[in-house]
């Protein structure tokens, strides 16, 4: 049997603040935002597969997704090497406590990364989207559950 | 002391080697891999006092890593620094021999908790 719970919006706002803080600096805070058609310069995605199956996914500007590395590597050039590896590594992590609020057992996917937007399953089917700025820049969070139908295992 | 850290990711590596600076653990040898298997090498070149692992990596993962290290007959001590901190992820790295698991994201203070009983004796 497959579950479909999905994680709440709150605390998915929670683990993003958390990620942000963490390794961002909290002098800049995370602030909601109205949902606004990005302009998607880098994006990430995870999958979780098992008893819960779905998908985790960022979308950034590419100023910010540079900043983002700026501020991670605490470097102030960047090549697009390290921003693919900073945003994967934000939705790694942004991926990997989603899973942990998520019913268990089940496996956190490698990130895969994306100039430009990362292509959804088309079964996917998008369950919270946290909108968000950063230093004036728009962000967005995606959490969708993949349909057990069209995997073959349900 | 010498301290490996492994993960695929350049970028938690930098972090990491940058918290254990934060945490108050500045002076180490410090020896880098981008996979289970490089890690799994390098304890065996290096000899490090302690392995820094993430979990989720290609060509080895984390708990391999650690199965590996062990009947190798290693008790180099280790511990994981993963974006998964579930119960089930920490009975499962408790029950493969690791000392601790800090979960991403981490503070300093998380560092210096798990860390000092292994470096500060």
């Amino acid at each position: 049997m497959t579950i479909t719970a999905e994680p709440s919006y709150d605390d998915v706002q929670m683990v993003v603040e958390e990620v942000w803080s963490s390794f961002l600096g909290a002098e800049e805070p995370l602030l909601p935002a109205a949902p606004a058609e990005l302009s998607v310069g880098w994006s990430a995605a995870v999958t979780v597969s098992g008893e819960w199956h779905g998908m985790v996914s960022v979308e950034l500007p590419t100023g910010l997704a540079e900043e983002v590395t700026r501020r991670m590597l605490a470097v102030d050039e960047t090549f697009d090497e390290d921003v693919a590896d900073a945003v994967g590594e934000l939705v790694n992590m942004i991926g990997g406590n989603v899973k942990s609020l998520m019913p268990g057992p089940s496996v956190l996917s490698l990130p895969v990364v994306a100039a430009g937007r990362v292509a959804r399953p088309s079964d996917a089917v998008e369950v919270c989207r946290l909108d968000a700025s950063w230093a004036g820049n728009p962000l967005q969070v995606s959490v969708q559950v993949l349909n057990a139908k069209n995997r073959g295992d349900a | 002391m010498k301290i490996l850290v492994a993960d695929d990711s350049r970028v938690m590596r930098q972090i990491v080697i940058r918290t254990l600076r934060q945490a108050g653990y500045a002076g180490h040898d410090i020896v880098e891999a981008e996979n289970g298997r490089e890690a799994l090498e390098k304890v065996h070149s290096e000899a490090p006092d302690l392995v820094l692992s993430d979990w989720n990596m290609p060509e080895m993962n984390g708990i391999d890593l650690l199965a590996a290290l062990r009947s190798s007959g290693s008790s180099v001590p280790f511990g994981f620094v993963t974006s998964e901190g579930s119960a089930d992820m920490r009975a499962r790295a408790s029950a493969g021999g690791a000392l601790f698991l800090i979960a991403k994201p981490f503070t300093p203070e998380a560092f210096d908790e798990a860390l000092a009983p292994v470096l500060r004796g």
